[in-house]
């Protein structure tokens, strides 16, 4: 088992696995770093060395990373799940919800956020960047607007990355979108034949489609557009079921549906999934997949053991990127598991209480 | 009783294409049906024909009960030993002294039913219910269903049940066995099952029924309002919450095991579906049963409930709400010396956690249970502000002088049941749900003044 002495170290360990694996999905050494890693949290995590010992799954026991003990996401919300320091944490990520106990916190260093970095843009590239898309509409606020957002984090440094493509940033700091400056920087997209990327939440694509509704305008964007939708509403607009949404999105904007790429991520993970490839025929149910270096099982809510293919249970998600925190993540979602990747199923909450009011009441 | 398959009512007929002139027809046959029979019955030829519709649903050896307990889990809810003990806690209530003291206890004088009774002010005054009433039934517990047809037929009214896709079974099996008893009276009773919202069945069925019953989410009931013209009453009944309170002395007084037994038995009583189910219990500190070792031995007694009467499989989203919570407060209890978690190995089984957050907490339920600490009643009723309005029934664990101690703030403060720990998913046949009276709601008086 690798031995880290330093978060550098363990960093560094962690970005080349990225380099080279990003070239050779079947890249050997995932699990003997998974073990590494966990050894260097349980060392450094108090809050995660708890759960291991109280578990009896320590560094000592485990020898499989499926075995690493898996932190709930809703632990982000009231733990500090950190290998490092208070003075360390340069950066804090956050979840989005309306109280500050409501919310899951992230916090990063240079060093972990270098890797974060590392980590999100092969993959994005390698699904959302062809050569036909040539400008980037963004329906996110600016970093400066949003600095706590590993979402918008994620979008600036898509930008920055793409620098040489004209782009535009649509929302304030509220999430609430601009449009006249959208409709223009698609209006501009249209004139010029230049095909665009529309970058957007659930929620800032029900807001776009309903300015073009109320303004009684659509487009139908040059050949090569695309879009990224990542799922949520968080009650900032109306829900709509995703292949509505993806319906509208073709009729209002002229975008194919297989330009139509779904990611799958959260401000406790510093990686994505993606549940489609620009220029590659998508198979039909749509399935998300991490990068090598991020493994998702999908395990009976009864055994916590891995399903059989095409099974249904719940999604958990082994992270080398979360080199900082936990890399063994426990979500709350549902999926299906496919030889070749997983389908996502909803939140595993009560349909009965999900209607109820009283669940804004959640755990603390 | 017939080896035939059942066929009689609409959800009987699987694949039958509902319309909405069909739903308006059947309606309008209901009500004839009812002013030629129903409605020319007296109290006792009703009440002891429900009486003997309940004979038959507690012996064992009945068909249809047996049909009901053999049936997929997946169509009813629950495995066969949770569906046959809510079943008998159900029908042990159905005596025809039980439904004439309903009667009494909403009109003071049963008879006004009939014609018109007198009244202390020297008036006279009688009752009527709807001609035609539309009940919307929850998706989960069978009870309420059963309780609003016989409400209706003690008001003389047709009904028309209508549930969601693939959930009629246990209220067809109860309306056949009405129909084997009195065949009259079934044929002023419909079942249909269709998806909630289906606006044109629904316009049908609005328009014609007097008056609408809904039992289920807040949304539901909700959404039902807006649609419903304002002559029309509506008895909606939206998503409550329940909880248990041991006070500290009821282990001395009741024995521990007792206690325990009794917080066990509303914990598995219909796998803890419906409102009247506890999520949490609160245990008052300063005992010589601290709230903690609550938690531990009503651990150990859900796992031997589990041997008797197994929750059963329950579905991968239900199991998957009690894995992610239970994942939540293993954390939590590995860094907080005050929570503490017992669960049963390799299942969902049951699950009871133990923390110091007083907070109210909704549980996923399907015996999952909170056991938190307090030090006395008014704290619970300061935690639990933000869910006045929402609580449905406390189940108190205390001697029956410090019950009615207890009671009174509870009530004061908006609690509309109070019961002994235990019988919390065991209401009265004439209980108030949400506080309001069960036949009262649904019919009108008639007053008659003379000189």
């Amino acid at each position: 088992m690798t031995n880290f002495t330093s978060l550098t170290e363990a960093c560094d360990a962690v970005s080349t696995f990225i380099q080279r694996s990003v070239g050779d999905p079947h890249a050997a050494g995932f699990g003997e770093l998974a073990l590494g890693l966990f050894a260097f949290q349980f060392a450094h995590n108090t809050p995660f060395a708890n759960l291991c010992q109280a578990e009896n799954l320590t560094p000592e026991t485990v020898s499989d990373w499926r075995d690493i003990p898996t932190v709930h996401t809703r632990a982000f919300k009231s733990l500090d799940l950190s290998v490092f320091l208070e003075t360390d944490r340069g950066t804090l990520f956050r979840s989005s919800g309306t109280t500050q106990v409501d919310r899951s916190r992230h916090f990063h260093c240079a060093e972990t956020l270098a890797v974060y970095h590392n980590s999100l843009w092969p993959w994005f590239a390698g699904h959302l960047v062809d050569e036909s898309a040539n400008r980037l509409l963004f329906l996110f606020p600016k970093l400066g607007l949003a600095p706590e957002s590993s979402l918008v984090h994620m979008m600036d440094t898509v930008a920055k990355r793409l620098a040489k493509r004209e782009h535009c940033f649509a929302t304030d700091g509220q999430w609430r979108i601009d449009g006249k400056a959208a409709v223009d920087f698609l209006h501009d997209c249209a004139m010029q034949n230049e095909p665009v990327t529309i970058l957007g939440t659930a929620f800032s694509f029900v807001h776009l489609l309903d300015h073009l509704d109320a303004n009684a305008m659509d487009f139908q964007l040059p050949s090569g557009s695309a879009v990224m939708e990542t799922g949520g509403y968080k009650g900032r607009s109306r829900d709509m079921p995703r292949p509505k949404l993806h319906q509208a999105i073709t009729a209002k904007l002229g975008v194919a549906s297989a330009r139509i790429i779904c990611e799958y991520g959260m401000c406790e993970l510093s990686s994505q999934a993606y549940d489609g490839k620009l220029g590659q025929a998508n198979t039909a149910p749509r399935l998300f997949r991490f990068p090598p270096w991020a493994r998702a099982r999908v395990v009976s809510p009864e055994t916590l053991v891995d399903v059989e293919l095409g099974q249904a249970g719940l999604l958990q998600v082994v992270d080398l990127a979360n080199v900082g925190s936990a890399l063994s993540l426990q979500t709350e979602d549902l999926a299906r598991q496919h030889a070749c990747g997983f389908e996502l199923l909803g939140r595993a909450e009560l349909a009965e209480s999900r209607g109820c009011s009283l669940m804004n009441l959640s755990h603390a | 009783m017939p080896e035939e398959p059942l066929d009689y009512f609409l959800a009987d007929k699987p694949g039958a294409e509902l319309t909405h002139s069909l739903i308006a027809e059947a309606s309008q046959t209901l009500r004839r049906n009812r002013n030629e029979y129903l409605a020319t019955l007296g109290n006792e030829q009703i009440i002891s024909k429900l009486a003997e519709v309940a004979d038959l649903w507690r012996s064992p050896d009945y068909p249809l009960r047996q049909m009901a307990l053999d049936a997929d889990p997946e169509e009813t809810g629950f495995p066969r030993e949770v569906l046959a003990s809510g079943l008998d806690a159900c029908f042990a209530d159905w005596t025809q002294e039980k439904f004439f003291m309903l009667l009494t206890q909403e009109f003071g004088d049963p008879t006004r039913l009939l014609s018109f009774a007198s009244q202390p002010n020297r008036t006279y005054s009688m009752v009527n219910g709807p001609q035609l009433i539309a009940h919307i039934a929850p998706g989960n517990l069978p009870v309420p269903v059963f309780q609003s047809i016989a409400f209706g037929l003690l008001l003389r009214s047709a009904q028309f049940v209508k549930c969601a896709s693939g959930k009629s079974l246990l209220p067809r099996l109860f309306g056949h066995s009405l129909h084997f008893v009195e065949p009259g009276m079934a044929t002023a009773l419909e079942i249909a099952e269709w998806d909630g919202g289906n606006e044109s069945l629904e316009s049908a069925l609005f328009s014609e029924a007097d008056c609408v019953t809904v039992n289920g989410g807040d949304k539901t009931v909700e959404l039902i309002r807006q649609r419903l013209p304002l002559a029309k009453r509506l008895a909606g009944y939206g998503h409550r919450v329940s909880f248990g309170y041991v006070e500290k002395q009821a282990n001395e007084v009741m024995g521990t095991q007792t206690v325990i037994s009794h917080a066990a038995d509303d914990v598995v009583a219909w796998n803890q579906h419906g409102c009247l189910s506890p999520h949490v219990i609160y245990v008052e500190e300063n005992s010589s049963l601290n709230p903690a070792r609550f938690a531990e031995m009503l651990s150990g007694e859900l796992e031997a409930r589990n041997k008797t009467m197994p929750r059963g499989l329950i579905s991968t989203r239900e199991s998957a709400a009690i894995s992610t919570a239970r994942r939540f407060y293993k954390i939590r209890a590995a860094n907080n010396a005050s929570a503490a978690l017992w669960e049963s190995e390799g299942s969902t089984d049951w699950t009871v956690v133990h923390e110091d957050e007083k907070q109210f907490q909704t549980s996923p339920l399907n015996r999952f249970i909170f056991v938190k600490p307090i030090e006395h009643i008014d704290e619970v009723l300061h935690v639990l502000e933000p869910i006045r309005e929402s609580v449905s029934t406390v189940g108190l664990a205390a001697s029956e002088a410090r019950m009615r101690d207890l009671a009174l703030p509870l009530a004061q403060w908006g609690v509309p049941r109070i019961c002994p720990l235990g019988q919390m998913q065991r209401p009265p046949l004439a209980w108030r749900h949400d506080g309001r009276p069960p036949l009262g709601e649904l019919i009108r008086w008639a007053d008659l003044e003379t000189a």
